[in-house]
């Protein structure tokens, strides 16, 4: 019987698809570090994310494969990831190893936001991913509360702003440097200008996902956000009522009208489940995010049910998925976040060579 | 889903002439004074009525670009080499004033 070799077993991995990228591991350079001792092969598989939600899958597939080479005796599988590159080419300084930043927005208030992106950016770090979450809520800032951030930011030797780490994720909200009781009064410029700090003057350090809060509407904050950071895409929240949903839509034209990629629409508060009777009460109506997504041509990323227990953990600094990560809606969150990281890797290679955040000098411009 | 569309090249072609390579495969070119002249701003265009504000008379006729960078991920901001920096052409502007 013939030794085994490196060919066979690439041979059999071919067979591996990645399911949203629609080519084999092989194909997509995701085999690395393969060794064969005898009938013992190790290899890793590294994927674009960490969250991707068929890893387990992947890693069975290509057990088995390898497992059917005759002489293969072990199989030893480590799936490891490497982020894919974000879209910007060239970034500032301080976003330089950030892979990619995604805007949470809602046309209207009270839909959820703020909990709903302390919920996203535990269950994206749950799955190994580095995260970050930069609360950009000037006027009404909760990640604090979220996260139960109680110490101020430090500041380093370069002046640069250090976030604060809570359950993993690196926070850096306005409430850091606004005292409890004192509400924000600013103008726009003032804003604006915090705003930019936030992105450009905070130390991120490496992360896979920096998830920003965004205050409800499509005014002078988000214009800021979506000209100063390179976001890679934007996610919509609303509940299913009408008026809410008429709010998200303008929220999605605005992402539009600056060329940020809509990752999906998210549907909150869909239902009440009646803990006495099991019956699923649509309290705000029903389908409203799917309906406006179908409408739109974009994805529907899921619906979150309502539970008393998420506003709790928010509360009391211990967002649900953290809290309880095999409840109803933490489920539904970590499906959300599944969704939202392999989308990106999509749309990260769909994108091609584009430029990015580019700045040339007019004489540095190669002839045509 | 989303059809965006940004350059993948930006090159000099002479000392007038810009030329822009789109994801999409097309390829522009601009004079750098039209560019200039079509600057949507607001100190050049009137934001209410879109009445041109700019005295064409008043850009000289040597008018450059001195820096080119991007806005976001929609838009490429130009500083002038007479002296103007706020106008801000979004890519589908561009493809707009395509041979201009």
């Amino acid at each position: 019987m013939a030794s085994l070799t490196s060919d066979m077993v690439l041979s059999v991995l071919r067979h591996v698809q990645d399911p949203d990228l629609h080519k084999d591991i092989v194909d997509l350079g995701f085999v690395k570090n393969l060794s064969i001792e005898g009938g013992a092969v190790r290899f890793d598989v590294e994927l674009t994310t960490p969250a991707c939600p068929v890893k387990e899958d992947l890693k069975r597939q290509c057990e088995e494969f390898v497992r059917s080479l005759p002489g293969v005796t072990s199989v030893m599988v480590n799936m490891t990831a490497q982020p894919s590159k974000g879209f910007a080419g060239k970034r500032t300084e301080l976003l330089r190893d950030v892979r990619h930043v995604i805007a949470v927005a809602s046309g209207k208030g009270g839909v959820g936001k703020s909990t709903a992106t302390a919920n996203l950016a535990v269950a994206l770090a749950r799955t190994g991913a580095k995260v970050g979450v930069l609360d950009a809520d000037i006027y009404g800032p909760s990640m604090s509360l979220m996260f139960h951030v109680t110490e101020t930011p430090l500041i380093d030797e370069k002046q640069k702003l250090v976030p604060v780490t809570a359950q993993g994720i690196k926070v850096v909200s306005m409430a850091m440097f606004a005292e409890d009781d004192k509400p924000v009064i600013w103008r726009g410029p003032m804003v604006s200008q915090m705003v930019q700090n936030f992105v450009h003057n905070v130390v991120w350090g490496e992360l896979d996902y920096l998830l920003i809060d965004m205050p409800p509407g499509t005014g002078d904050v988000q214009l800021t956000l979506t000209q100063s950071a390179p976001l890679s895409g934007g996610v919509i929240l609303t509940t299913p009522q009408e008026v809410s949903v008429l709010d998200a839509k303008k929220g999605l034209k605005m992402f539009q009208k600056v060329s940020v990629p809509v990752l999906g629409i998210i549907e909150n508060m869909s239902w009440f489940e009646c803990d006495g009777c099991g019956k699923r009460h649509h309290i705000f109506r029903q389908g409203g995010g799917r309906r406006i997504a179908e409408s739109l041509g974009v994805p529907f990323l899921g619906e979150i049910p309502i539970d008393p227990e998420v506003a709790e953990a928010g509360d009391s600094g211990n967002p649900i998925v953290a809290r309880k990560p095999d409840s109803q809606v933490s489920m539904a969150y970590r499906r959300i976040a599944g969704t939202l990281a392999a989308s990106l890797s999509v749309l990260t290679a769909e994108r091609g060579d584009v430029l990015g955040e580019f700045d040339f000098k007019w004489e540095e411009l190669q002839q045509a | 889903m989303n059809s965006l569309i940004a350059p993948t090249a930006l090159l000099r072609k002479g000392d007038r002439g810009l030329v822009i390579g789109w994801n999409d495969g097309a390829r522009s070119e601009y004079d750098v004074r039209k560019l200039r002249l079509n600057c949507p701003c607001a100190a050049c265009v009137n934001e209410w009525n879109g009445e041109k504000i700019l005295d064409a008379g008043a850009v000289p006729p040597d008018v450059r670009p001195l820096r080119l960078f991007a806005v976001g991920r929609y838009a490429m901001g130009v500083q002038w080499s007479d002296g103007h920096a706020t106008g801000i052409f979004s890519y589908d502007y561009l493809r707009r004033l395509e041979g201009v």
